[in-house]
Formats: C-alpha cells, structure tokens, sequence
C-alpha cells in the first residue's frame, strides 16, 4: 500500500511517515502543494493525506485538480480549521474524509484503514479477542462462555474497542463514535464507561484485556507488552 | 400613540408655541385697539371741551349763563347723544351739568364731583351702575378776565368696549382652530419628514452579525437623514470590518496553535507506542500527551466561543423538542451520576419546541449536567426540568453540591474563572466549560443564569426563545 502525504509542516510530516511507515505502509512526502499535485497526477497511490494550508498551491486547489484528472483516490484531508462550511466544501469538492488537527495519530490511523478498507467491506459478525466474544447479530458477549450482561452504552463501546482490536483509541475517538461530540465537555464519561466495562469483563479473570494506555487512550488486546 | 416619539413630542412643542405666540399676538392687538379706542375718544371729549370753552364760555359775560345752557341742549344735545357734560366754577359751583341720557345708560349724579383747582388737562374713567366705564375728559378753562372755568365732557365706553367683546370672541374662536389645524398640519408633516427613520430602523434591525455586508438605504435629499444614513453605513462598514479581522485573527490563531500541538502530540505518541519503554518515561510521557490534550481542548474551545460570538458556528436552524433533547441527554449521563452517588432526576413535562443547532444545545446540557454531578458530593441530588413560560423554553439544572460563594456569581461565566482553583483544575477541563455555554445560548438569542448558596447548591437557568410558528427566528 502506497501513500502520498502532502504536508508543510516538517515535524508533522516527519511523524506522520515515521507512524504510517511503522504500520507498514510506503509514505511519499511533499512540502508543498505543487510538488503534491506532480506525484498524485503522476503516480498511483492508494491513498493521499492532504493538508489544507498549503504554501503555493492550497489543499483546495489540489484537491480539485486530482479530482479533476479523475483520480479515484482515496483523499483524506488534514485542516487546522474546523468550521463546519470549510468541511462541507472540502467533502463535496472530492474529499472522502477530514481530521481536525492536533489529532491523534490512532484517529490517523483508524481512518486510513476504513478509507482503504472501502469497497470491500468486511464486517465479522462475531468478533473474538483471547476468550471474549461479541455477536454483532444477538448483541451477545460471552467470556469465557459465560454470558455478560452490558448496558447499550457499554455494548457499544466494547463493540468499538473490539472491532478496532489491538490499537489505542483516544478519549475523543471513543466519544465521537460511541456518544458524540457534545459529550466533549463532559470531563471523565468515557472513563467511567471503561471502568465499568471492565468490571464486568476482566473481573475475575487473570488476563485483562481492556488496557489503559495513559495519556492517549484505552485499547483491547491480549498480547503482552 | 407612542408620547415618547419625536413625532408626537416635536408636535407638542411646536403646538404649544405656535398656541402661545397666536395668545400673545392677540393679546397685543387687544390691548393696543382698547388703547387706541380710548385714546380717540379722549381726544374727541377734550376737543369738544375745548369747544365748549371756546365758543361759549368765551362769551358767557355778554349772554349770560342761560346762553349756555340752551347751546349746549341745542348744539351738543347730551342727553339724546347719551353724553355727559358738565361746566364748574372755580368756587366748586356747578354752571352746568347735563341730565340723565335718554336711555338712561348712567346716571350724571353718580359721576364723582369735579375738582375746582385742576388746571391741567386730564381724563378719568368712572364705573357706572350698570357695569360700564364712563370717560370723562376735564379741561381747565380760563376766560381773559381771569375767571376759571372747569369744563367735563364724558362718553361711555360701551361702544368701544362691545367692538373689544367682539374681537375677544372671535380670538377665543379662531385661536384653537387655528392651533388645531397647525397640529395636524404638523403631524402630518412630520410623519412625512420621519418616514425614512422608520426605513433605517426596520434595516438597521436586519442587519445581525451575519449580514453585515448590507446596507442602509440612502435617499440622496441631501437632508439630515442622509448624513445618518451615510454615518451608519460607515459604521456598519467598520464593524464588518472588525468582524473580518476577528474571523482572519480566529483562523490564523487557530492554525498557529494547532500546527505545533500537533507535532507535540505526533512525536509524544511516537514515543508512548515504542515496545519497551522504561515504567518511568511512559509515565512522563503519558502526563505530557495529558497536558496536550488539555491544551488542544482549551484551544478548540476557546475558538468556538470566538466563533459563537462572531455568530457563525452554529448549523442552520431546526425546530426540535428541547425536553426530549435534555431527557435523552440525561439519561446518557445517569452512568456518571450513579458513578459517584448522587441521584439524577430528570423532570421534564410536555414539550418545548425551539429552533436551534441540537448539537449545540445538547453540549449546553451536557456541560450543565457534567459540572453540576462532579461538584455533588455522594449522597446529592442533581435535577433537570424543562418547562415552558411565555414564549420561553426553560431548562434547569440544580444540585446539593458545594455551591458557589456569592461573589463568585457574577464571574462564573467568564473565560478561564474558576471558583476554587486548586479543587477545579484537579478536576481537569478547561475552564471554559460555563463560556461556551453561554455563548451558545446567546447565539441562539437565549440566556443563561446562575444561583447558589454556598455549600447547599447551585441552580443553573438557560432560557431560549420557543420557536414561534410564524415568523422564522434567526439566531445569529
């Protein structure tokens, strides 16, 4: 999988390849808009990140010219701006998607997956992690084959958790899925949600699997750091 | 009629200047024709006492006194001409006096005796029985041989005073109906005259945050309203202007300070997903990406709050029902409330309908509820209700926390003010929790409230204008 980034912003850029790099995909960078549009007209990447403010040539403006030279591309915009008209205009000038900075690099990372992941949509009805299990069709969650008894809301977030297995998910991320973005302001709901959760799933057993990874998130795994 | 309009005010003053000016005219003309009447009617008198004196008294030691007497009835004729004459002697002694008139109008005994020693022309007005005044010129007269006379002719003063009466009248009747008719004359005028005002309001009104690109009409009459017009739009345009600066400073600010936090937050999170790392340094670096996160909250809240003032972050308006919104919402957050103890009651009866942005409003609830469980201790109760009262939907938030001390009050709502600023920072958020609540309302052309007493509660009122089904509220 190919990816071009198009960033001004050095250190942004430097961590954003380092990351998408470590995920194991191939990372084009360009500083500038010009030099972007050249390697997204010329070559044929799977996805292009696309910052918005751009010098020379703006995000918009290359935007609508790869657009233009009817590239089916994946675009997922980076902006700075968060007015709900500048996304709007983005997503109907060909954007597929937008992230508002700073952002978190797993929220990168969960959109650049769904974006390449579009078209062939796979979605397990049960999902499996150690001996827990989901099923999406009866909403049952059974650990070790006993069954748990979860709330709508904590059905939900261990929905999101599994489906997103192994990688961190930030605060923000879980709100914007599981409630949504007015539930902002509210200090510690998610981290209430998860203590919850947790009772009910890992209480009891040795492995736990629902991980708090400080400072950035909650994630679901069992492997062993 | 509005009393307080410049119409109505400019009309009354010019009404009763105008009333006061036409009073005064026609007292003028009163005085001045009663002056005039009397003066021409001395000045007869005295002529004909002078005539009297000259050509008969003249001669009184040749004809004799009776001479006299039988003249003046044959050429003067007082009695029918309804005149009063009458001729002393230097001793007091009367040589003549005319009788009663005709008609009997006054009576000659009443008028006051003559004063023998007078030598100088006068004149005098003596009232009589029947109500009018008697002018009475005395002329002093003396023959060459040194013998004094003191001639009085008299007129009563009816008939000038009858032409008065009829000038009086005609004052009384035409004053009012001439003030009366430069009112409405005026009123009319001037509601011609302030017809543009009327225009200028009714723009100036329509002119909110978000249209600020139009502009008041200007008729080119070269008038004062013009000028207004002119000055406003010049106003108007430097507000736009301002407004456009505050929008360009919000985007420049917010790209500044989200570029390097992103990089803070990038190479943080780099670090935190290296494999094996010391228990000690992800800690650090877990407290440091915390710290980011805050800081990339209090940005992004901070430049919803600018625009919320700026009147552009809302969605275009729809109508839904603030109880349902405030009771799903509750609900959603009765997990937090069970978490720490404290019982959530939400009361909400019928609906309330406003039109809105619900994603805002929601975080309006949210943050009211977030605030008001996280300082209830266990044990407390934190309320909802959402009711309605004329023409306002009004929601409610109250609590048993620890309350707010009163000089607090009026700050809660302020950028960055925190009650107890120990206790609120551990408790994380931004400190802006409360401005955007407040903006938000104000947006939505509502208001918010606090009350409290310190250590029993706090109650929080947001009031938002129920949507009304004809005209379209706009928010702005």
């Amino acid at each position: 999988m190919r990816i071009l980034l198009v960033e001004d912003e050095e250190k942004v850029s430097r961590f954003v390849v380092r990351g998408l790099a470590a995920e194991g995909f191939a990372v084009d960078a360009a500083a500038d808009g010009k030099a972007g549009l050249e390697l997204g007209t010329t070559y044929d990447y799977d996805l292009i990140v696309l910052d918005l403010m751009l010098p020379g040539l703006s995000g918009t403006e290359v935007l609508r010219q790869i657009r233009r030279s009817n590239h089916h591309v994946p675009i997922l915009m980076l902006t700075a701006r968060d007015a709900v008209s500048d996304k709007v205009e983005h997503l109907e000038a060909g954007a597929d998607d937008y992230l508002t900075k700073p952002f978190a690099f797993a929220e990168l990372m969960a959109r650049v997956k769904a974006l390449l992941r579009r078209g062939s949509v796979e979605r397990p009805s049960v999902l499996r992690i150690a001996d827990l299990s989901l099923d999406r069709l009866s909403q049952q969650v059974k650990r070790a084959g006993r069954r748990i008894e979860l709330t709508a809301k904590e059905y939900a977030l261990l929905e999101y958790l599994m489906a997103n297995a192994g990688r961190v998910l930030s605060r923000t991320m879980i709100i914007d899925h599981v409630w949504d973005q007015s539930f902002d302001g509210a200090t510690n709901i998610v981290d209430v949600y998860v203590r919850h959760l947790r009772s009910k799933v890992d209480d009891g057993h040795e492995t736990k699997l629902i991980r708090t990874v400080r400072g950035v998130g909650y994630k679901i795994s069992d492997e062993t750091d | 009629m509005n009393t307080r309009s410049i119409r109505f005010r400019l009309t009354v003053w010019y009404a009763v200047l105008l009333a006061g000016l036409l009073a005064l005219f026609c007292a003028s003309v009163y005085i001045g024709l009663n002056q005039y009447l009397k003066l021409t009617l001395r000045d007869s008198l005295a002529k004909e006492a002078r005539q009297i004196g000259e050509t008969l008294l003249v001669n009184i030691s040749v004809s004799g006194e009776d001479y006299v007497d039988d003249e003046i009835k044959e050429h003067l004729a007082p009695e029918i001409n309804g005149t009063f004459i009458r001729i002393t002697r230097s001793d007091g002694s009367k040589l003549y006096e005319s009788g009663p008139p005709r008609d009997s109008s006054f009576d000659p005994a009443n008028v006051s005796a003559t004063r023998a020693d007078i030598n100088q022309e006068s004149s005098r007005v003596e009232r009589m029985e029947g109500g009018s005044g008697l002018l009475i010129a005395t002329v002093p007269f003396t023959l060459p041989d040194g013998t004094r006379f003191v001639i009085e002719t008299g007129a009563l003063l009816n008939q000038s005073e009858s032409v008065l009466h009829g000038l009086l009248l005609t004052f009384a009747v035409g004053l009012p109906v001439f003030v009366a008719i430069a009112i409405a004359g005026g009123y009319f005028l001037m509601k011609r005259a302030l017809l543009p005002v009327g225009e200028i309001t009714r723009t100036a009104e329509q002119i909110t945050s978000r249209r600020l690109s139009e502009r008041l009409p200007v008729a080119a009459t070269g008038d004062e309203l013009e000028a207004l017009s002119v000055a406003l739009n010049k106003m108007i345009a430097r507000i736009e202007h301002s407004f456009r600066h505050i929008n360009r400073f919000t985007a420049d600010a917010s790209h500044e300070l989200r570029t390097p936090l992103t990089v803070l937050r990038g190479e943080l999170e780099a670090i935190a997903r290296r494999p094996k790392l010391d228990e000690d340094v992800r800690e650090t670096v877990g407290s440091a990406l915390e710290e980011t996160e805050r800081l990339s909250k209090i940005v992004e809240s901070l430049l919803s709050i600018s625009r919320l003032d700026a009147g552009e972050a809302l969605s275009t308006p729809e109508r839904f029902d603030l109880a349902e919104l405030a009771a799903s919402t509750a609900e959603q957050m009765r997990l937090l409330a069970d978490d720490k103890r404290v019982t959530l009651q939400c009361d909400v009866r019928g609906r309330a309908e406003i039109d809105g942005d619900p994603g805002r409003l929601k975080q309006v609830v949210v943050n009211l509820l977030d605030n008001a469980i996280k300082y209830t201790s266990n044990g407390g109760k934190v309320s909802l209700t959402v009711s309605t009262t004329n023409g306002n939907a009004v929601l409610e938030v109250s609590d048993t926390g620890i309350g707010i001390p009163a000089e607090s009050i009026p700050h809660v709502f302020g950028r960055f003010y925190r009650v107890d600023k120990a206790r609120s920072r551990q408790m994380g958020g931004t400190g802006l929790g409360l401005s955007i609540v407040k903006a938000i309302c104000t947006a939505h052309g509502g208001s918010v409230s606090a009350e409290s007493i310190e250590g029993q509660g706090s109650r929080f009122t947001v009031e938002l204008p129920l949507a009304n089904n004809g005209r379209d509220h706009e928010p702005n």
